[in-house]
């Protein structure tokens, strides 16, 4: 398996980090790692199921709002608010996936654009649990449980994301692996044929969503005490785009791919917007120029930098 | 009509039933004639809030046709829509002042809007018609960080006013109901602009050519013709209307840098109901957008965002092509 030992050398690097990094740097590598779980989330259905989601901040959303609401409202510690709140989001993503997978192709797209869309129309309206278009502000770290308080620091925080982000990893790797994503392969690459073979496919598309919007859940739910407040912008279909464009940019059905094209789109915005007003215009430049040169996205370019030989062979 | 007092917006109470001076007013008539005030007031406001989603409906069509257009020929969503929407409004801005017409820059702007499209059609999205879906986003989504930026350095972040034309800008009255003449004219614009471009697509030649390529492609390319100027001219004339909805829109709304994700939307949900591809489709799907967005805003102001999406999902599970689209 390429890259393994390039990805544990990543892992440390990324624990050693707040040993060497200033406080700023930190807070910003924490967004980049919830936003890499969150394209990686969509990576399952964009690059190993061809299921090009429109509306993926649903799942964001879905996780975030959930998660500030059982931290403002309950008592409950941070880490099981926040696996709840991805278990709610996974849960819901059944609904959403039984009546988006009637559909196949640009009409699949366009049925999950609808809900994020629906949701953010509701998330606007429904002041009680989403406070409208103010949000939900002040979204503690609860302690806990028995007296644990490491996760309510900024470290500790860092930590609890880059270890709920490498467990997400293994997790979707080992599923990619398995006889289930062998099936999704199948559909991917031709989904009449799976059928053919005797797959019921579209249990297996709405499984495969149901555990992308929990594991992008998980990412909204660290979201809300991150920043300690949400927004009816974590459900506007510009951010579904954005996070699409993450995976693609990173690299789709690789899984670390999407990783680092979240870390990139963030870094790369944050350095642009510090050094001109007009960011923007390099930072749409820079995505035609990944469309026209390099379609392998970031982890494609990365592999052919590390292999030069073994590439050299074939 | 018991309800009619209550529908209306409730500025003159309903007549009596009894005059204090002649007496019981016959009721021979039936239950409409008892409120003929009432009656008229709830028709004028019936009439004037149609009006109202007309020219909504224009607006939207404008933007919807020109996206169908450039999915049916190309299969590409175009994110960019909305920006293209937006430079229409602001390249009209200019064309304005510049000229001191509002017909000049009707004219001017949707012509630079398009001219612009089809640069981009040839500079770019000519290179990757055979790669999958995921290029066009990417690239769309650039266009319109680039096309959004561009506009703020060139424009600035200040809304701009954009004053419609003074034969324009006055209001009539429909069953005593105040009316802007500009919205009636928008309404009479989309009439004229549909017409235009069915008469379009079925009488000339390069519509010809349109509905031929969008059906058979490789066939057409086949009989001779080169497919890619058909492509360019496509894309360049589906960013053109889009140039005209924002010219026309802009002295509603003013030129604003919010105008293109709203846009875009809006667009997305009509082109979708009425069926990716579907010039028709398009047309009812702006129709049905516009008057849920003005009737829900006004009966169920919490509701209206909503009910578009809700729509727009209930329309694609019973025909996942859409209205009038091809089954996906």
């Amino acid at each position: 398996m390429p890259g393994w030992r390039a990805l544990l050398l990543i892992a440390v690097l990324l624990a050693a980090a707040p040993f060497g990094l200033p406080l700023y740097a930190m807070t910003l590598l924490t967004e980049a790692l919830i936003l890499g779980l969150f394209a990686m989330s969509l990576d399952l259905m964009v690059g190993y199921t061809r299921l090009y989601s429109f509306g993926h901040a649903a799942a964001y959303g879905l996780g975030a709002y959930a998660a500030g609401n059982l931290l403002l409202h309950t008592g409950l510690p941070l880490v099981f608010a926040v696996l709840l709140a991805a278990l709610f989001s996974g849960v819901v993503a059944i609904g959403v996936a039984w009546v988006c997978t009637l559909a196949t192709g640009v009409s699949f797209s366009m049925l999950t654009l609808a809900f994020a869309q629906l949701l953010y129309a509701i998330a606007f309206k429904w002041t009680a649990v989403t406070g409208a278009s103010d949000g939900l502000a002040g979204i503690p770290r609860s302690p806990g449980p028995f007296g644990i308080t490491i996760f309510g620091s900024k470290t500790g925080f860092y930590y609890l994301v880059l270890a709920l982000l490498i467990a997400a990893y293994l997790f979707c790797r080992a599923l990619v692996n398995s006889p289930f994503g062998a099936v999704l392969r199948g559909i991917r690459e031709n989904e009449p044929k799976t059928q053919a073979l005797g797959f019921n496919t579209r249990r297996y598309k709405i499984a495969v969503v149901a555990i992308a919007y929990a594991l992008g859940g998980l990412a909204g739910a660290l979201y809300a005490p991150f920043a300690g407040f949400t927004n009816t912008e974590l459900l506007f279909w510009l951010f579904s785009g954005q996070v699409l464009i993450m995976v693609i940019v990173g690299g789709a059905g690789t899984l670390v791919g999407p990783i680092l094209g979240a870390a990139f789109f963030l870094l790369v915005q944050q350095y642009l917007s510090s050094y001109t007003d007009s960011w923007a215009l390099f930072f749409g430049a820079i995505f035609i120029g990944f469309v026209l040169f390099a379609p392998q996205g970031i982890w494609g370019l990365a592999r052919r930098a590390l292999q030069p030989r073994s590439g050299n062979a074939v | 009509m018991g309800g009619v007092g209550t529908l209306h917006r409730g500025t003159r109470p309903c007549p009596p039933a009894f005059d204090p001076l002649r007496g019981p007013i016959p009721q021979a008539e039936g239950e409409e004639s008892q409120h003929p005030i009432a009656l008229m007031d709830f028709l004028g406001f019936l009439i004037t809030q149609c009006l109202n989603a007309l020219s909504q409906a224009a607006l939207l069509f404008f933007l919807g046709v020109g996206l169908t257009l450039i999915f049916g020929i190309m299969r590409i969503v175009n994110f960019a829509h909305g920006a293209f929407f937006m430079l229409g409004a602001y390249v009209g801005y200019t064309a304005v002042h510049l000229t001191g017409s509002f017909w000049a820059a009707l004219v001017f702007a949707p012509v630079a809007v398009g001219l612009v499209g089809a640069a981009f059609e040839l500079g770019i999205l000519r290179r990757l018609y055979r790669r999958d879906g995921s290029a066009f986003l990417m690239v769309t989504f650039g266009l319109t960080l680039i096309l959004g930026e561009a506009i703020r350095l060139v424009w600035g972040v200040a809304a701009l006013e954009v004053p419609s034309p003074q034969s324009l800008s006055g209001i009539v009255f429909i069953l005593d109901e105040p009316f802007p003449v500009y919205r009636l004219f928008l309404a009479g614009a989309g009439v004229v602009v549909a017409l235009a471009i069915w008469q379009f697509l079925e009488r000339t030649r390069l519509g010809l050519l349109i509905r031929a390529t969008s059906q058979n492609a490789e066939m057409v390319h086949a009989l001779g013709t080169d497919v890619r100027l058909v492509r360019s001219a496509v894309f360049g004339i589906g960013c053109g209307l889009a140039g005209i909805g924002g010219v026309f829109a802009a002295p509603l709304v003013t030129a604003s840098l919010g105008m293109a994700p709203n846009a875009v939307i809006d667009t997305f949900v009509i082109v979708i109901i009425g069926g990716m591809g579907s010039f028709p489709g398009s047309l009812i799907g702006a129709l049905l957008v516009a008057f849920v967005q003005v009737f829900g805003t006004y009966y169920f102001p919490d509701l209206a965002m909503a009910f578009m999406y809700l729509i727009m999902l209930a329309v694609l599970v019973v025909r996942p092509g859409g209205l009038l689209g091809k089954e996906a």
